[in-house]
């Protein structure tokens, strides 16, 4: 009964501008510290829980060109240790004090975050902050994440059906510009060949409280957390940051098409992606409702056309962003579609589908937009209350960094709004042209059993 | 190598010299855990044995509908594999007044879409929606689950979806080994018959789809759970009105397995793999028994979690794979015990010799109170998240209901945690985990194997 009551408490005192039965808002209090870290905290009292993220603003995109998949490894090496935690002390801490523990590397961001007790938020912002001010770099350490990363890419791509398809593969056919271009988990050589030193200067260059942004979620108390954020960040020292490179990718003018051989599959598959337009244009909020009414449910035009109707597929997956979700990514980006089909149907029939689908477009009413927008309204709730509150965590951290305004938080709906069926058809033209695409199709070449 | 880590050493501790902190710091002390209360829950039963439990959570206004038929692929045949699967699939295409098209339109206007599962032991029809939604979302898949159309045109493009999803499912070497793992244990009850074969597929009909739906669908098999943020009067208004009037249906009746311990080893071959999947574990305690918490405390700490021995060794100490886990599997009445890696082939054997290890270490000495005292804590932490999500609370209400146990499974689970010995874990260490007794599946290159499988014999023979 607790939990309902103060559920009921945090609507009454949050949810107060809009009439509408499902308006939630986030609570969002957003400042900086002198060396630079964004702090965002939004209270949630539903569970006595509380998330604790840190997201440095460093992905793989941005890794030293012969170190393919570095700042993955990289991640893995932020829990061997530091100086006052030793090896495994930090997963203890949050592990044996009823907690979990993770992190990810992304295109843009690396992150790591706790979901804890809620009497735990001190110890686990010193800890956080301990991590950020040195690691206890060690080749032993080395050595043991070589291997467990080296294993993690072989029991996720190198020994799987389908394996990296397409969300590893297609950024590396779909992009011209290295960046975007390379395998982020990176080729087993590169992976043996890192080296202490690139851990240590990696870490020098982009793990600094001015590169970052911590977040916390959940049952705490905004004074208490602001003190020890004050208390155990405050004192570590800004660095200069290197100029970003530059990561834009050229416009696309040709159909591009490719063929991968898949050894341990027997199907074949197609991924379909086209190049996104810039982030937060009217354009890219046409493509989060686009990509609404294309392929997200048993509604959605390629579910109806190629399930439904022609039975190519059992089922279609797709989406802006497979490694996340269209707000957390800062740069070039790609919108896919991808499916398993029979070898008996050609790539080219299931294209004409595509196709029709984008054609269709054209007509979209304002009726389906409202539709599309439900849907999205719905999932972004589904963001917004997922796993524990690391979702949440996860949009305040990205805006924060991104934007320097985690706040857009509540203000995304009205965006999406403003999008017009003219709109539609201008991001149409645009970007779902066939010039903009890439396609890429797995040729099946397991042995059947 | 000597000298650069002298000199990394040094560049940390001017790091930490530079910014006052000269000695070594300990984490501050947690403040005071806080009080954790399951959310309440309401029950109500229909006249027809249709049950529901309603539970209001959270402030996000979204609301999960589930609706839980206990049937599965436990009342599938010998030859029947899949067609409860098929079933489901066949049900999801629409009722004898909507299509799958309108039915879809109308729940993405909800902002969801219908999911039909097929498990084990329960078949699933839910939806999560915008919680003003709560009532026509019920209505749409009560619907769904009592007036199914069965359309007799997506019979063919359904079986030909299931004999993709097949051989797409079988290339991966994860289910492989499931597969074989559990005919080896399971024998000849539905639980050891993981997957079909194509022709059995072909062979499905129409009526065999409806003869399955007739023979086990019904009130008395189905609870309804609303989870979430919802109109407690109107929800059970709607729950009334779309499920009043269906017939009572068949009793619930699970034919119980009869898991063998069989320290059989087998290997599947994949040439030139670069790593094993391997799988090895032997028949347990299931939910009902006394020392099942107990069970479960003692495969947290040996390899259920990430802090756990087994994973420290292979993969934190050794590096010999990424996700090593182990984990206790229930069936009705029955549960397996198992412990799953993918290792770098040339350390198979090596993998195997450390996992015994670790178990017979815990077999021959209790675990200090202080390690035992980190896993209950991080058993009563999961246990709060667990129920803290909507879909979290519909999975922990639903086993409750499946084992048949008292809320006390919940309401005193915290407590029973924190009241497991260090030589309560060593017992169970003992009478539950003996690697001699255990079934081992290997997936990988063979003729690497072979040549490391004396590890594992070797392991066996000390007792």
């Amino acid at each position: 009964m607790p939990a309902f009551l103060l559920a009921v408490a945090l609507v009454a005192c949050t949810g107060n501008e809009k009439t509408n039965e499902t308006s939630f808002k986030v609570p969002v209090d957003y400042y900086k510290l002198d060396n630079g870290l964004r702090v965002v905290l939004s209270e949630d009292h539903t569970s006595p829980t509380v998330v604790v993220a840190v997201y440095y603003n460093i992905g793989f995109r941005i890794e030293p060109k012969d170190r393919t998949g570095f700042a993955h490894l990289f991640e893995h090496m932020m829990f061997q240790g530091s100086e006052n935690l030793p090896k495994g002390e930090f997963d203890k801490l949050t592990q044996r004090n009823g907690g979990i523990n993770n992190g990810s590397t992304r295109f843009d961001f690396t992150n790591y975050f706790e979901v804890m007790p809620a009497h735990m938020l001190e110890p686990i912002l010193w800890a956080e902050a301990d991590r950020m001010k040195g690691l206890f770099i060690n080749q032993d350490a080395l050595t043991n994440q070589q291997g467990v990363v080296k294993n993690e890419v072989k029991v996720n791509v190198l020994n799987q059906p389908y394996g990296g398809f397409p969300w590893l593969d297609m950024p590396q056919y779909a992009n011209e510009n290295w960046f975007n271009a390379h395998n982020f988990y990176g080729d087993l050589a590169d992976l043996d060949s890192a080296k202490l030193e690139d851990v240590d200067s990696f870490f020098k260059t982009y793990y600094s409280p001015n590169n970052a942004v911590v977040s916390v979620v959940g049952d705490f108390s905004s004074e208490d957390a602001k003190k020890f954020i004050q208390q155990y960040f405050g004192a570590i020292p800004k660095v200069e940051l290197p100029v970003k490179p530059d990561i834009s990718e050229p416009v696309q003018d040709k159909e591009k098409r490719f063929t991968k051989e898949d050894l341990l599959a027997n199907k074949p598959a197609i991924a379909v992606a086209y190049k996104m337009p810039d982030r937060n244009t009217s354009e890219y909020f046409a493509m989060g409702l686009i990509d609404q009414l294309m392929v997200q449910g048993g509604d959605s035009k390629l579910y109806q056309k190629l399930v439904q109707e022609k039975g190519y597929t059992g089922g279609v997956n797709g989406g802006i962003n497979y490694l996340g979700n269209m707000y957390n990514y800062n740069g070039p980006m790609i919108w896919m579609a991808d499916l398993i089909y029979d070898a008996n149907v050609s790539p080219d029939s299931i294209l004409n589908e595509v196709d029709k689908a984008v054609a269709e477009l054209n007509n979209v009413t304002q009726e389906d937009l409202d539709m599309a927008l439900v849907k999205i309204r719905s999932s972004l709730y589904d963001d917004i209350g997922g796993f524990f509150g690391v979702g949440r965590a996860d949009l305040l951290s990205c805006f924060a960094l991104f934007d320097d305004d985690p706040s857009r938080i509540n203000t995304l709906e009205e965006e999406f709004k403003k999008v017009t069926p003219d709109v539609i058809k201008k991001t149409v033209k645009e970007y779902l042209r066939s010039t903009n695409r890439t396609i890429l199709i797995v040729d099946p070449k397991a042995v059947n059993p | 190598m000597k000298t650069l880590k002298y000199i990394l050493s040094l560049a940390i501790l001017s790091i930490v010299y530079s910014t006052a902190f000269a000695q070594k710091q300990t984490p501050p002390e947690g403040g005071t855990p806080r009080d954790f209360q399951l959310p309440e829950k309401k029950l109500n039963k229909l006249p027809n044995g249709l049950s529901s439990t309603l539970v209001q959570y959270g402030a996000i206004p979204k609301v999960n509908i589930n609706i839980i038929i206990k049937t599965g692929n436990i009342h599938e045949g010998p030859k029947e594999v899949w067609l409860g699967d098929f079933t489901g699939n066949l049900m999801r295409e629409g009722t004898t007044t909507m299509g799958f098209k309108t039915i879809s339109r109308k729940v993405a206007s909800m902002g969801g879409s219908v999911n039909v599962t097929t498990g084990l032991n329960q078949m699933t029809i839910s939806g999560s929606v915008l919680s003003e939604f709560a009532p026509d979302l019920i209505k749409i898949l009560a619907d769904v689950v009592i007036n199914p159309a069965f359309p007799a045109k997506e019979v063919d493009r359904l079986k030909n979806d299931l004999k993709r999803n097949l051989t797409v499912q079988m290339s991966s070497p994860q289910n492989q080994a499931t597969d074989k793992f559990r005919s080896l244990i399971y024998k000849d009850h539905p639980y050891g018959r993981v997957y079909p074969t194509e022709e059995m597929l072909n062979s499905y009909t129409l009526e065999m789809s409806k003869g399955f739906y007739e023979k086990n669908f019904g009130a008395k098999r189905t609870v309804v759970y609303a989870v979430g943020k919802f109109n407690e009067e109107a929800v059970n208004k709607a729950i009334e009105e779309a499920f009043g009037k269906w017939k009572e249906g068949p009793e619930v009746n699970y034919p119980v397995a009869n898991p063998v311990t069989t320290n059989e080893v087998a290997m599947i071959d994949r040439p030139n793999a670069p790593q094993t999947t391997v799988l090895m574990g032997l028949p347990t305690l299931d939910p009902s028994k006394p020392d099942y918490l107990s069970l479960q405390v003692t495969n947290s700490l040996l390899g259920g979690s990430f802090g756990s021995r087994i994973t420290s060794n292979i993969r934190e100490d050794k590096g010999y794979t990424y996700s090593p886990f182990s984990t206790i599997n229930t069936g009705v009445k029955v549960a397996i015990w198992y412990e799953q890696a993918d290792v770098t082939t040339e350390h198979t054997g090596a993998s195997l010799n450390e996992i015994s290890k670790e178990i017979k270490r815990l077999q021959t000495e209790a675990p200090s109170k202080e390690e035992l005292q980190g896993i209950q804590n991080y058993e009563a932490g999961i246990f709060v998240l667990q129920n803290s999500t909507p879909g979290g609370i519909i999975n922990q209400l639903n086993f409750l209901d499946l084992h048949g146990l008292s809320d006390s499974y919940l309401t005193d689970r915290v407590k029973n945690i924190y009241a497991v010995t260090p030589e309560k874990i060593q017992q169970m260490a003992k009478d539950y985990f003996k690697y001699e007794d255990m079934t081992l599946v290997l997936v990988g290159d063979k003729k690497q194997l072979t040549k490391q499988i004396k590890a594992h014999q070797d392991a066996r023979k000390v007792k």
